[in-house]
C-alpha cells in the first residue's frame, strides 16, 4: 500500500508545503486582526495540512487545498468574533511604518480598513481573487461554494470598497460609481490572468 | 496624487482605470507584503517537529 501514485512521499510534500508557508501567512493576515493570531492560524493550518497529507492528492491544487485548510480552522476558531471587526491600532500602526511614503500609507491604511467593514465572505473573496491572484475556481473551491457565488461576492465587495473609500475621501464624487466599478473590473480580470498562469 | 480635479469637468475613463488599478495595486501589496517576509523560524521548527514526530511512530512506509 505504499506505492499509491496519488499521494505525495512525506519528503516532497514537506518541501511543497514549506513553499506554501508564506502564502498561508498572507492568507491568515488578511484574515486575522493582527499578525500573532494570524501566524498561530497559519501555524495551526500547517500542521493541519502535515497531518492530512494522506488525503492530498498529488498532482492536484495544493495552495487551494491548504487555504481551505486554513480558512476551516479560522471559521471552527472564530465563531463568535471574526463579523466585520473593526482594525486592530496595532495593524493599523504596522502598515504606517512599514511603509517609507506616508500617503501610499494612509491609503493601504484606509483600502485595509475598508477591507475590515466587508462582510467576511465577501473579504475573502476579493483577498482571494484580488489579492491573492487566485483564480475564480479556485477560490469557490477553497470557500466551498460555486465559481458564480464567488464572482459575485468579488463583485459585492469590490464596489463596497470603493463606496468605503468614496465616501471616506472628499475628493471624489459619488457619482462615479459605475464607472469606478467597471474600472475594477478591468484589474480583477488582470488578476484572472495572473492566476490562470500555472501555479506548480 | 493629489490632483485636485477641475469642477465640472467628467472624471475621464483614464483617470477612473488608474484608480481602479491602484487599488488592485495596494491589494495585492497588503498580501505580498506578507507573503515576501522572512517565515519565521517557529513554522518551520514546528513542521520538523511533526515529521520527527511521525518518523518514530510504527509506519507503514518503507521510506
Amino acid at each position: 500500500m505504499t506505492d499509491d501514485p496519488a499521494t505525495l512521499d512525506d519528503a516532497t510534500f514537506k518541501q511543497e508545503l514549506t513553499v506554501l508557508i508564506p502564502h498561508l501567512r498572507a492568507f491568515a493576515r488578511s484574515l486575522c486582526r493582527d499578525a500573532s493570531q494570524a501566524d498561530d492560524l497559519a501555524q495551526d493550518a500547517m500542521l493541519k495540512a502535515w497531518n492530512a497529507r494522506e488525503s492530498f492528492v498529488a498532482g492536484t491544487n495544493m495552495k487551494a487545498w491548504a487555504f481551505t485548510i486554513l480558512r476551516n480552522a479560522f471559521y471552527s476558531e472564530k465563531r463568535r468574533s471574526w463579523r466585520r471587526q473593526p482594525l486592530d491600532p496595532e495593524v493599523a500602526e504596522a502598515t504606517l511604518v512599514s511603509n517609507s511614503n506616508p500617503a501610499d500609507a494612509l491609503e493601504l491604511l484606509a483600502l485595509r480598513n475598508a477591507l475590515a467593514m466587508l462582510p467576511v465572505d465577501q473579504k475573502e473573496a476579493l483577498i482571494l481573487v484580488g489579492a491573492g491572484g487566485m483564480a475564480y475556481e479556485e477560490a469557490a473551491e477553497i470557500c466551498g461554494c460555486a465559481v458564480g457565488t464567488i464572482k459575485s461576492r468579488v463583485s459585492r465587495a469590490r464596489k463596497a470598497v470603493i463606496e468605503i473609500l468614496e465616501s471616506n475621501s472628499t475628493g471624489y464624487n459619488s457619482d462615479s460609481g459605475m464607472s469606478a466599478e467597471k474600472a475594477f473590473d478591468d484589474i480583477m480580470m488582470q488578476a484572472d490572468e495572473i492566476a490562470r498562469a500555472p501555479t506548480s | 496624487m493629489n490632483k485636485k480635479k477641475q469642477p465640472g469637468q467628467q472624471k475621464s475613463d483614464a483617470d477612473l482605470k488608474r484608480r481602479g488599478a491602484k487599488i488592485g495595486d495596494q491589494l495585492r501589496r497588503i498580501y505580498e507584503d506578507v507573503a515576501k517576509e522572512e517565515v519565521p523560524d517557529e513554522f518551520l521548527k514546528l513542521l520538523e517537529e511533526a515529521d520527527k514526530k511521525k518518523s518514530s511512530k510504527p509506519s507503514t512506509s518503507d521510506e
